[in-house]
């Protein structure tokens, strides 16, 4: 009994809200699970009527608050139960919702507070409360700081904050005819939601979105991706919610497809909460698929006899075989195979980490290495890339359809979407579903429309085969002494490609050659440091340990022989210290996306020192070779 | 109990399911091919493999009730054998002085072994360690006394003879009934263990044997608790010893011996401190291990040569085989077991995955 098909038209979705999306469900799907969300060791399962229920109670709370239409909302929280229950709480109310990064630094919290005006601000815990309340008397539209976690507040006495559980007790007697009142009231066209681009240069600008366009966008990744409402699939909600990504994940397409969330008890607790919900489904970022990759090679390097041998067969016939699937011929012999190694190695080594039952990882938000995309592809797991930006309200521009596509391009251009390409290559995207412009800058929005219904994206691209591919993003290139251009995102994914590389950051811009700095992967560096004895007390120990260095210098020479001459990488550095985002100053975003001018200023000596000696150093190293 | 699952995608969205004997699929496959096997064995093994195996279920009964006692609730007891004995002559007396039908013998030597539980439980209470151990061993001398007075009082030095059970009007002697019946008797004392281990008080003994005056701090009634060990584990060795008297068909003080309760407290060691699978393996090894002897001095030339002596050889090999467990393997056969299943696990890593090996 499914009277209305679950993904509507986009006309519907245009004329639409998502807490509208959400009563109907309510009322067509009562106890159909809509998320499930872990506290205290269990998965609490919540269907759509007990969804709609919280989030009627939370909006006649966060109403008596005195939160009325345009009134914005700020969520600090990571992925949990009560950030989608109060952002759709606060769209029926028609506020306007935005999420601050769980990892932000209090000058950005205070530079996003002022810049959205928050009247209310919602905090996960009492970490987040420390953040805001010595700001809270500087910030004059700030009214409530609510308080998701209490445990830690016992004896704190300050006016403006108040707990979730009270504003919720505030709403109790709400029922879905209220809120349907309420939501009645917001227009489609009317402004959602702010999200935040995490800018690598200047402060980040506020995307608005309204809520029909959202809905329309996002339909975009249900419609390239049919499997979502083909049946059930279980997901896990972990990206931060102030993302656009993440909101899509957590917010929008289990209203608009079969997805269902499962959110763990924390963030930290990932790899364990991937084990339990074995997603069958997932939506990732670059990083994660690097990291979870990196620990599969990092611990089969430590095994050893029959089990070694095994993994090496398998991944030597799996080499093979994703070469003859990605040009679409694999026989019904080698599939068998595969099958067999699959059961025999794969499967396993994709149980410990939850993704044995996984049909589907769509990677965004950041380009995804092809030496990644191909690793899982040799598992066995399926995938694919997509592309789409902030300003898409949601939506994506391209996206690969796979089953296993050929990594290297980003897929073709979803309903909805119009895609050209400038003079200069730049990608220009045309939709009636983009966002309305950012929040309260003009010029900003005029620049990135451009006046004639063409959206800049920044990024350049060309086409290869009908898809699209991205040559770089946001125009990040540098040109060496040489007079070469060169991307330097380009090599920072092949160096990232080792595992025991966390980030690089490539310099060279009116230099002779390329330098890198990079930051270690301090988990699998560690696994390797006691699995070979090497002694170390902390990060900056590993980092500075001649072996470790060693060790990088290997990958960095591996990668360089799949490079050109020119984008070579002669000289690196090890950073002695972990990047946090949430320390003041430091040169990466919440999303840890790398400033590279920031980084340059902050790690200077480091990188000219890789200028300064180093012609006689490689006089030096060309002449031990000979001399030894 | 809570263990993680072994495999992925098993979240649990209720307490309840934290508790479950079985968590996965897998499990419950594995679960019913071991019980087709248990239960297409007699069929197909010989009249002396299938008493050998009622031999080894009757022993898993003992052990497991001991492990409770000495490997979950930590009293050390070396009574073990009293109990047994105290269960057959009950059966065996009531038996022969009324006639009285096995299941009604049955709930008596329970009783009784509720009783004896309870009195050898007492110096619990005060005495830890080897001095617990020397005052169980009273227990084993005291039921034996009374036993042995028994006997020759009565007339029957040679000891009690029984008539087997009567089942639904028909008298059990068939090998493979008995194998059925000891098999249910296993199962049944398996699943209280496992039971009693999962709720309140496995966790209180847990507790108890961890650290007493920690258990005590918690509020975790530690007299109380060491009792209740005492006398379930009494009770159920009790049963086992009423069974062993009516599937042997007679009781003698002879059986009863110190040496069967050195025996016992070997499966235990043997099988795994801590572990009901530890129990039962350990209660196959040792009921086996004669045999095994037994089977490999046939093998040596001239075996008709050590038949005189294969009793000292039995007991000789017995005791290194203790010894090369307690410096060996301390963890037991389950410790073997665990490892091979670790192996498999854990395939094709070494160890676990960064990932979870953080946690």
């Amino acid at each position: 009994m499914r009277a209305p098909p679950l993904l509507r038209s986009l006309d519907d979705l245009r004329s639409m809200t998502a807490p509208a999306l959400l009563l109907q469900r309510a009322r067509t799907h009562p106890h159909v699970v809509a998320f499930r969300a872990k506290k205290r060791g269990v998965y609490i399962e919540r269907s759509w009527a007990q969804y709609a229920a919280l989030v009627a109670h939370t909006a006649k709370g966060l109403a008596a608050l005195g939160l009325a239409t345009g009134d914005r909302v700020a969520i600090m929280a990571d992925a949990c139960e009560e950030w989608p229950v109060a952002d759709l709480a606060a769209q029926s109310l028609g506020a306007v919702v935005y999420g601050i990064y769980p990892t932000a630094s209090a000058e950005e919290v205070e530079y996003q507070m002022r810049d959205g005006g928050a009247v209310a601000f919602i905090a996960e815990d009492q970490e987040y409360v420390d953040k805001i309340l010595p700001l809270a008397e500087r910030l004059p539209a700030l009214r409530h700081v609510i308080v998701v976690d209490e445990t830690a507040l016992f004896a704190l006495e300050h006016d403006k904050v108040t707990t979730f559980r009270e504003m919720v007790d505030a709403g109790r007697d709400a029922d879905h005819a209220w809120l349907e009142a309420r939501v009645a009231q917001v227009k489609p066209e009317q402004a959602a939601f702010i999200v935040y681009t995490s800018g690598t240069t200047g402060h980040p600008k506020g995307a608005l979105v309204s809520h029909g366009k959202h809905l329309a966008a996002t339909r975009s990744v249900a419609a390239q991706y049919p499997t979502l409402n083909a049946k059930p699939h279980r997901t896990v909600a972990y990206l931060p919610l102030c993302h656009v990504l993440g909101r899509d994940i957590a917010v929008t397409l289990p209203l608009l497809t079969e997805l269902v969330p499962h959110m763990g008890e924390s963030v930290e607790d990932l790899p364990n909460t991937l084990f339990e919900v074995a997603p069958t489904v997932l939506f990732t970022v670059p990083r994660y698929l690097q990291k979870l990759a990196s620990q599969v090679l990092v611990g089969i390097s430590g095994t050893s006899g029959l089990k070694r041998v095994a993994y090496e067969r398998a991944m030597a016939f799996a080499r093979e075989h994703v070469k003859r699937r990605w040009t679409g011929s694999p026989s019904g012999a080698t599939e068998a195979a595969q099958a067999l190694w699959r059961a025999l190695v794969f499967r396993p080594i994709l149980n410990k980490i939850g993704f044995d039952k996984v049909e589907l990882v769509v990677s965004g938000g950041a380009p995804l290495p092809a030496e990644t995309m191909a690793f899982w592809h040799m598992l066995g797991v399926n995938v694919v890339e997509m592309y789409g930006q902030t300003e898409t309200a949601g939506g994506i521009i391209a996206g690969q359809r796979g089953p296993f596509p050929r990594p290297g391009d980003v897929g073709t251009v979803p309903e909805g979407f119009e895609v050209k390409l400038a003079d200069d290559g730049e990608i220009l995207v045309r939709s009636a579903d983009l966002f309305d412009g950012y929040w309260g800058n003009r010029e900003a929005s005029d620049a990135v429309f451009g006046g004639d219904g063409w959206m800049r994206t920044g990024d350049v691209g060309e086409w290869r085969d009908g898809k699209l591919k991205l040559v770089d993003r946001a125009r990040d290139f540098l040109v060496t002494s040489g007079g070469k251009t060169i991307s330097p995102s380009f090599i920072e994914n092949i160096l990232r490609a080792s595992p025991f590389v966390g980030e690089a950051i490539v310099f060279g811009h009116g230099r002779k050659y390329l330098v890198a700095l990079i930051e270690i992967d301090f988990d699998t560096v560690a696994d390797w440091a006691r699995t070979n004895d090497v002694p170390y007390t902390g990060f900056t120990s590993l980092a500075q340990n001649p072996r470790i260095e060693k060790l990088i210098r290997d990958d960095i020479d591996k990668a360089n022989a799949q490079l050109a001459r020119v984008e070579q990488i002669k000289a690196f550095r090890i950073l002695p210290k972990v990047l946090d985002p949430e320390e003041e100053g430091e040169p990466v975003t919440p999303t840890r996306k790398v400033k590279r001018n920031q980084m340059y200023e902050r790690f200077k000596p480091l990188v000219e020192a890789m200028y300064d000696d180093k012609e006689e150093r490689l006089l030096a190293e060309s002449a031990t070779g000979v001399l030894a | 109990m809570s263990r993680l699952p072994r495999a992925s995608g098993h979240f649990r969205t209720s307490y309840a399911q934290d508790f479950r004997l079985i968590q996965t699929p897998l499990e419950r496959r594995w679960l019913a091919a071991l019980l087709v096997a248990l239960l297409t064995f007699p069929f197909i093994a010989s009249p002396f493999l299938t008493d050998l195996a009622s031999q080894a279920l009757l022993a898993m009964v003992g052990a497991m009730a001991l492990m409770l006692l000495t490997g979950f609730a930590g009293q050390v007891s070396l009574g073990h054998a009293g109990l047994l004995a105290a269960g057959a002559f009950t059966a065996g007396i009531l038996f022969r002085e009324t006639g009285a039908p096995f299941w009604m013998t049955l709930p008596a030597a329970a009783l009784v072994g509720a009783f004896l539980g309870v009195v050898f439980g007492l110096p619990s209470l005060r005495l830890r360690g080897l001095y617990l151990a020397v005052s169980t061993l009273a227990l084993h001398f005291l039921v034996a006394y009374v036993g042995g007075e028994y006997e020759s009082k009565r007339g029957f030095s040679t000891g009690i003879v029984i008539d087997p059970p009567v089942i639904a009007g028909k008298a059990v002697t068939d090998p493979r009934a008995w194998y059925f019946i000891l098999l249910t008797a296993a199962v049944l004392t398996l699943l209280v263990c496992l039971n009693l281990l999962r709720s309140r008080s496995g966790r209180a003994w847990a507790a108890i044997r961890a650290n007493e005056t920690v258990a005590e701090a918690l509020g975790i009634g530690v007299a109380a608790n060491k009792l209740l060990a005492f006398v379930i584990s009494s009770m159920l060795t009790s049963l086992a010893g009423a069974l062993f008297a009516y599937y042997r068909g007679f009781v003698s003080v002879e059986a009863f011996s110190l040496f069967l309760s050195i025996q016992y407290v070997a499966m235990i060691i043997i099988g795994g401190m801590g572990s009901v699978l530890g129990a039962i393996l350990g209660a196959v090894f040792v009921t086996l291990f004669p045999y095994l002897i037994e089977a490999v001095m046939q093998l040596l030339p001239g075996a008709g040569a050590y038949a005189g002596v294969m009793f000292a050889v039995n007991y000789a090999a017995f005791g290194v085989v203790m010894i090369l467990f307690l410096v060996l393997e301390p963890q037991g056969l389950v410790g073997i077991w665990r490892r091979v299943q670790t192996y498999f696990l854990l395939w094709p890593f070494k160890h676990k995955p960064v990932a979870g090996a953080r946690r």
